[in-house]
């Protein structure tokens, strides 16, 4: 395993100066004007991070309403006898609520369970491969749809939420099985 | 779906704070209006005529825990000073204290500018001993602090978004150049036999199929700020394919799908952080569970797709 990962994160520092140094480099050979084509290129960006503002506004405000609310904590107790029979740990159920919701919110949670657990508590471990194995759904939704003014998003949300809970049940049984916790 | 699970996040957490305030309010936890028993010592000499004088606050924890009915303790003494103000002489703990709740809150509400835990000492007889002290009434905590989180993370909405705005240009320049020079061209014929299947309304030479190769492949490697503009740039080429202005395709859903997802070699940066060598332990699992996640998001995404309402609202239906 070791030796995978060092492979793949050697490889991982040249993508980015292959991407930097190929295309600028790629294009001269094909004799395309490079610096006119970025400039060109580039003008959208800012255009683009505006067109972004409200739908992340919209999306962050509310979910920071609802972490703020304390909503969490009655939620988690709704939810824990529900889960406690499919054998999903109540420890980890603020995770999984939080994990589609706000990036920096479940890497704070993961820093807590740090805390209160220690770093080779099976919890901790199932709330990195939590943290570590899925994007923040909502995030990814606002940037992405808002990037081109997609206002209906249609059955994206959805999806998202199942492929999110899906990866939740199977984070806590893949570490349940490879650490026999 | 969206407009439901925004509406119900806003309504749900007004429902819920005003719970939990009117439950603090009947159950009195921050005891209003009621002094809150504590000894005073000063260290340098007690002064009458001084407006401000430093102070040890020490509470005693059983008469702590019977007073605000919680199993929390405080330190042993708080640094602080009184102050002579116009209602009366003013106690005041330092900026800072470590304090234990519910004090802590009664801090933040109402501590306005200054950051220090303030009240009013009543029964206090120079020079120290034994004294009352009571605090600002604290009510509607949760209902404030959802208002103040909704105006911080409005802020931080637009942060993030202009923060994006030096990366974007980058890539979005790049990506002009792989464009002009022929490269995402290329780069679509050579993924083709894998991403046509997953986007079947993409024809089979459109430069979008290379934007998404190139966002999976920064996803893949780990690369967060190099892939978000390479799938804004995959949603707008999808975007020149819609019929609607306002509407996604099956395209795009099936496209965030996959980004959402996430399949990562690298651990992301901030895991290697926190947990240190660790980490590759849990890159396996990672691995197993994001690839499991994305096949599930996948079949989501395309049989979501088929269900009749969400057909019919489809831009690129065939009439």
């Amino acid at each position: 395993m070791e030796t995978v990962r060092d492979a793949i994160s050697l490889l991982s520092y040249f993508v980015l100066p292959l991407i930097l140094v190929g295309f600028p480099l790629y294009g001269l050979f094909k004799r395309v004007p490079v610096y006119e084509s970025f400039v060109e290129g580039a003008k959208e960006g800012f255009q683009v991070a505006v067109r972004i503002i409200p739908y992340l506004v919209a999306i962050l405000f509310a979910i920071a309403m609802f972490r703020a609310s304390g909503a969490m904590e009655a939620l988690t107790q709704v939810l824990n006898p529900v889960l406690g029979l499919i054998g999903f740990p109540a420890e980890l159920l603020p995770m999984a609520i939080i994990r589609s919701l706000s990036g920096s919110g479940s890497a704070a949670l993961v820093v807590d369970m740090i805390n209160q657990y220690g770093q080779d508590s099976i919890f901790v471990k199932m709330a990195s491969v939590m943290y570590g194995s899925s994007e923040t759904t909502f995030y990814v939704i606002a940037v992405y749809f808002g990037a081109v003014g997609i206002r209906k998003t249609r059955h994206a949300v959805p999806a998202g939420l199942i492929a999110d809970a899906a990866a939740m049940l199977i984070a806590v049984w893949t570490v349940r099985l490879l650490f026999h916790g | 779906m969206l407009n439901y699970i925004w509406a119900g996040l806003i309504i749900s957490s007004f429902l819920f704070a005003i719970g939990y305030d009117i439950r603090d309010i009947s159950g009195d936890k921050y005891r209003n209006g009621q002094p809150l028993l504590l000894e005073l010592a000063f260290p340098e000499g007690y002064d009458s005529a001084a407006r401000r004088v430093a102070v040890e606050i020490r509470i005693a924890p059983d008469q702590y825990a019977s007073f605000y009915r919680t199993d929390q303790a405080p330190a042993p003494s708080y640094p602080g000073y009184l102050l002579q103000t116009k209602e009366g002489t003013q106690l005041r703990f330092a900026a800072g204290s470590k304090l234990p709740e519910p004090l802590a809150t009664i801090g933040k509400v109402s501590s306005s500018r200054d950051g220090e835990l303030q009240g009013l000492l009543t029964g206090f007889t120079p020079p120290g001993g034994t004294a009352g002290v009571v605090f600002e009434p604290v009510r509607f905590v949760k209902l404030n602090a959802i208002a103040s989180a909704a105006l911080d993370f409005a802020k931080t909405g637009a942060e993030i978004a202009l923060g994006l705005v030096g990366v974007l240009s980058l890539f979005l320049g790049l990506l002009k150049i792989a464009e002009d020079s022929g490269i995402v061209f290329a780069l679509v014929k050579l993924v083709r036999p894998i991403l046509r299947p997953l986007f079947p309304e993409v024809p089979a030479d459109h430069p979008a199929l290379g934007m998404i190769a190139l966002n999976l492949t920064a996803t893949l490697f780990g690369l967060g700020n190099a892939a978000t503009p390479f799938g804004i740039k995959a949603m707008e080429e999808l975007q020149k394919l819609n019929k609607s202005e306002d509407t996604a395709t099956n395209s795009m859903v099936m496209l965030m799908a996959i980004n959402t997802a996430g399949i990562q070699l690298v651990p992301p940066v901030l895991l290697l952080a926190l947990m240190g060598t660790q980490v590759n332990t849990l890159i396996f699992p990672i691995l197993i569970t994001s690839v499991l996640g994305m096949i599930v998001a996948i079949v989501a995404a395309r049989l979501l797709g088929r269900l009749p309402g969400y057909r019919g609202s489809d831009p690129n239906r065939k009439a």
